[in-house]
């Protein structure tokens, strides 16, 4: 049956025989199965987790209802993570797109093509180092007694943190949310450079015998033109955000007293450290709540909507 | 009208920024080469003498250890992504067949799923199976969380793939299986090689899954291996940071010397 309406809707097809569909499904099975076993499966027992109270060895679950919720929500320290992984998302987008935008403007307009894959090389380097690598790092350089920043601040005369920067409740994530511009900016960079290399050379040409200034060329050319290009980047920086963890592991550990917790790192010490599955699965369906709303919005920009046979779905 | 010269302030700022862009590699790699006197006394000089003592004791204490941890899962795991990814690409790419748009947009939605949020159910599931501080443990949750993007990647690879190659294949006779191991897995090696360097970047740098699935100093990889040092040598600047040049290097070199690879498979996300 099936195979005669398809064959009726689209003549050009090879009369799809029951064996075609068969090694078809034997070529997807490997993908599904995986898929089942690792992200469907865990993720729906994350979602009836979150309603039962129990720990790592506890051999009882109690249903709880939408107990986790209510208490995550009166919680201080979810707050506290969830500010700061707003703080790490608008810090991000600012800096690193955009002044990964301006960078972009530059090595595509400013300077000659040698020096730009010189100096791309450089700022992209980062992205391949694994973010522990990083954060070990730039602990040196916020260490207090040997580290370049407070020599710096001592060079020009300016005042160190008494708690050291890291030590710092207040200075804390922003130290974090320096490191991951640190980091990632080359990579915001690539993209939107990408981005701007695809722009034809005449629209530059007419706006430049039009008169327009290299600014105003950024403003009313560049900028329009990839425009979507921005928004998949806006929209990277935003999910990156929310999976925010290496960085505050290895840098604060969330410390000091909660200070730079991020959802990442509250679910982890509460899985992990303090036995509670549950409170930690409630905070999964949170975290997932953001990220799968981003993703699914960054997935319709990205899925090359003329071709993919779920321009209608996703 | 006479316009400014802003070309000068341009270079400058550039030369800053890159300034600080390099200075902690120089950094890291100089003090690495110190002994921990000279470090606290003198952090940003150069070393009194040459020596690589910090390499050799570190590569003995764990990191030669590591490194092969993290070649082996990350070998494994790009290699198993490559095969099931590709296949499951192709049959979406290639054929019709009930229920298709279906498993594309499952496959692809698990994109949008962060490892962060099954971590609870995944530690249950491996500790039920015995898995955990294993190598296959590790390797399937990779493996399975690599699998939507590489398909999204490798089913607009196979999209633009010209058709007529592979019906004159089948005209000579090749069956299907023959027809993807002789003649489209050969020419895709852009879009495997990009779906490779990704992963294969990711993989390597993973470390929170690492964290809560390995206990067992003998099976950590490189990132959770380091977070380990942290912790075991506070007080050796550095063995420590002899350690992290000897886990960045070589991702570093081959990011430098595939450099052109590794901007595109990596840039592709933002396409």
């Amino acid at each position: 049956m099936n195979n005669m309406s398809q064959n009726t809707i689209s003549s050009k097809h090879r009369s799809p025989g029951r064996s075609v569909h068969i090694a078809s499904y034997a070529m997807l099975a490997p993908a599904l199965v995986l898929f089942a076993i690792f992200i469907a499966y865990p993720l729906s027992n994350t979602v009836i987790s979150s309603l039962f109270e129990y720990g790592l060895t506890s051999p009882t679950r109690n249903f709880v209802g939408l107990q986790n919720f209510l208490e995550l929500f009166g919680d201080p320290v979810f707050w506290v993570s969830f500010r700061n992984n707003l703080i790490i998302l608008l810090g991000s987008v600012v800096f690193q797109v955009g002044f990964g935008l301006v960078l972009a403007a530059v090595f595509n307009r400013g300077i000659s093509r040698r020096w730009s894959t010189l100096a791309r090389t450089i700022v992209f380097a980062p992205m391949v180092m694994s973010s522990v690598a990083v954060g070990i790092l730039w602990q040196l350089v916020f260490n207090p007694s040997i580290g370049a920043l407070d020599a710096a601040m001592n060079f020009v005369r300016l005042p160190t943190p008494m708690l050291g920067w890291l030590g710092d409740p207040n200075l804390a994530i922003f130290c974090i949310l320096l490191v991951a511009c640190w980091q990632y900016t080359g990579f915001m960079m690539v993209i939107l450079l990408a981005g701007m290399q695809a722009v034809p050379n005449e629209l530059y040409e007419a706006a430049t015998l039009d008169g327009a200034t290299e600014a105003q060329v950024f403003f009313y050319v560049t900028i329009p033109a990839i425009r979507n290009v921005i928004i998949a980047s806006v929209l990277i920086t935003m999910i990156g955000s929310f999976k925010a963890f290496d960085l505050v592991y290895v840098l604060t550990l969330g410390g000091p007293a909660h200070a730079s917790e991020v959802l990442g790192t509250y679910l982890y010490k509460n899985a992990f450290n303090l036995n509670r599955m549950g409170y930690a699965s409630a905070i999964a369906v949170v975290l997932l709540g953001f990220t799968v709303t981003l993703s699914l919005i960054q997935l319709r920009l990205q899925a090359t909507p003329t071709r993919s046979p779920a321009k209608d779905v996703v | 009208m006479r316009r400014i010269n802003f070309r000068p302030l341009v270079y400058a700022l550039l030369v800053v920024y890159l300034t600080i862009m390099l200075l902690p590699f120089l950094w890291l790699l100089v003090s690495s080469l110190k002994t921990t006197p000279e470090m606290f006394s003198s952090p940003f000089s150069l070393p009194a003498v040459l020596r690589l003592s910090n390499f050799v004791e570190a590569w003995q204490t764990g990191v030669a250890k590591y490194l092969l941890n993290s070649l082996l899962v990350t070998v494994v795991s790009v290699v198993a992504i490559l095969v099931v990814s590709g296949l499951a690409a192709y049959a979406l790419a290639r054929s019709q067949f009930p229920g298709r748009n279906g498993f594309y947009v499952l496959l692809i939605t698990g994109y949008a799923i962060p490892i962060h949020t099954v971590l609870v159910p995944l530690y249950e599931m491996l500790r039920s199976a015995q898995a955990l501080n294993s190598y296959i443990g590790l390797i399937g949750p990779y493996v399975a969380f690599g699998i939507p993007f590489s398909v999204l990647l490798l089913y607009s690879f196979f999209l633009d793939f010209p058709k007529e190659l592979e019906e004159a294949a089948r005209l000579d006779g090749c069956n299907e299986l023959q027809l993807l191991a002789r003649i489209v897995a050969p020419l895709s090696l852009p879009g495997l090689s990009s779906v490779a360097i990704f992963q294969g970047v990711f993989i390597w740098n993973e470390f929170l899954l690492a964290l809560i699935l390995i206990s067992d100093d003998a099976l950590k990889t490189l990132p959770f291996g380091l977070v380990s040092f942290q912790g075991q040598y506070a007080a050796n600047w550095p063995l420590l940071l002899a350690s992290v040049t000897m886990a960045t290097l070589p991702i570093l070199l081959l990011y430098v010397v595939l450099q052109r690879q590794f901007v595109n498979s990596l840039a592709g996300l933002g396409k």
